[in-house]
């Protein structure tokens, strides 16, 4: 399986990442998979209690966040039979709207491909040790301790 | 936000203690480094050196505990040099 993970300290554009990602694999004679199935996360303008969200902060443990998402996405891919595998993952601190996750999924089927991107989005959520931190308009903060409802 | 408590020598490298986000902020600390157990002592674990640390209350079970950037068990001997960290948690994606 062709594994690709990058962690952004900047925003980045999930669909321009995307078609770089496949232009490469192009070029290295890597033949287009039949069945592709992506998640864009975005961050929403409402904190987890309703108020208006100025920022969310994302905090990771460098080298274990990045060891940890390619284990998940090895053994995940390897469950569904998958080709090819993309996750990228903004750190740092993200604005309402900016893409904080990407995760893209090749396969030669749609089924293993659906069920690969759903199943290591989960994983990736709740598995890798990345923490939120909301940031209100009058300057206070929390820290999440759990993830939105599936 | 580093301190040291009690650096071992070259000879007996410590144990490196790391918390992150809202249990960094709880316990006003980063990183300590505490001294492995002298040899022939039973190994210290997770659970104890979150009591020797003054972490707050028990270990909770919503805690998890990495040895070395590897999930592992809260009573988990712990080796010289290990790097150990609590992680509160998780909420990634």
């Amino acid at each position: 399986m062709q594994l690709k993970i990058d962690l952004h300290s900047t925003s980045f554009d999930p669909l321009d990442v995307l078609a770089h990602w496949q232009t490469e694999q192009q070029q290295r004679g890597i033949a287009a998979d039949a069945a592709e199935s992506l998640f864009v996360g975005r961050v929403r303008d409402r904190a987890s209690d309703g108020a208006a969200l100025k920022a969310l902060e994302l905090e990771h443990y460098p080298g274990m966040t990045e060891q940890q998402l390619e284990r998940l996405a090895l053994e995940c891919g390897k469950r569904h039979g998958v080709s090819n595998c993309l996750i990228q993952h903004r750190i740092g601190r993200v604005l309402p709207g900016e893409a904080i996750v990407l995760v893209a999924i090749g396969a030669d089927r749609r089924g293993p491909a659906q069920r690969c991107c759903q199943e290591l989005l989960e994983a990736l959520k709740h598995e890798a040790p990345f923490w939120k931190r909301e940031w209100h308009a009058d300057g206070t903060s929390a820290w999440l301790t759990g993830n939105t409802p599936l | 936000m580093v301190s040291v408590v009690d650096m071992a020598g070259p000879w007996a490298p410590a144990i490196r203690i790391l918390l992150f986000a809202g249990l960094r902020e709880q316990a006003g600390w980063a990183e300590q480094h505490w001294p492995a157990a002298p040899e022939g002592d039973a190994a210290l674990t997770p659970r104890q050196l979150w009591l020797n640390l003054k972490l707050p209350g028990d270990l909770d079970p919503r805690v998890r505990v990495a040895i070395n950037q590897q999930f592992a068990g809260a009573d988990t001997p712990l080796q010289p040099g290990d790097e150990l960290a609590f992680l509160p948690p998780i909420s990634g994606g």
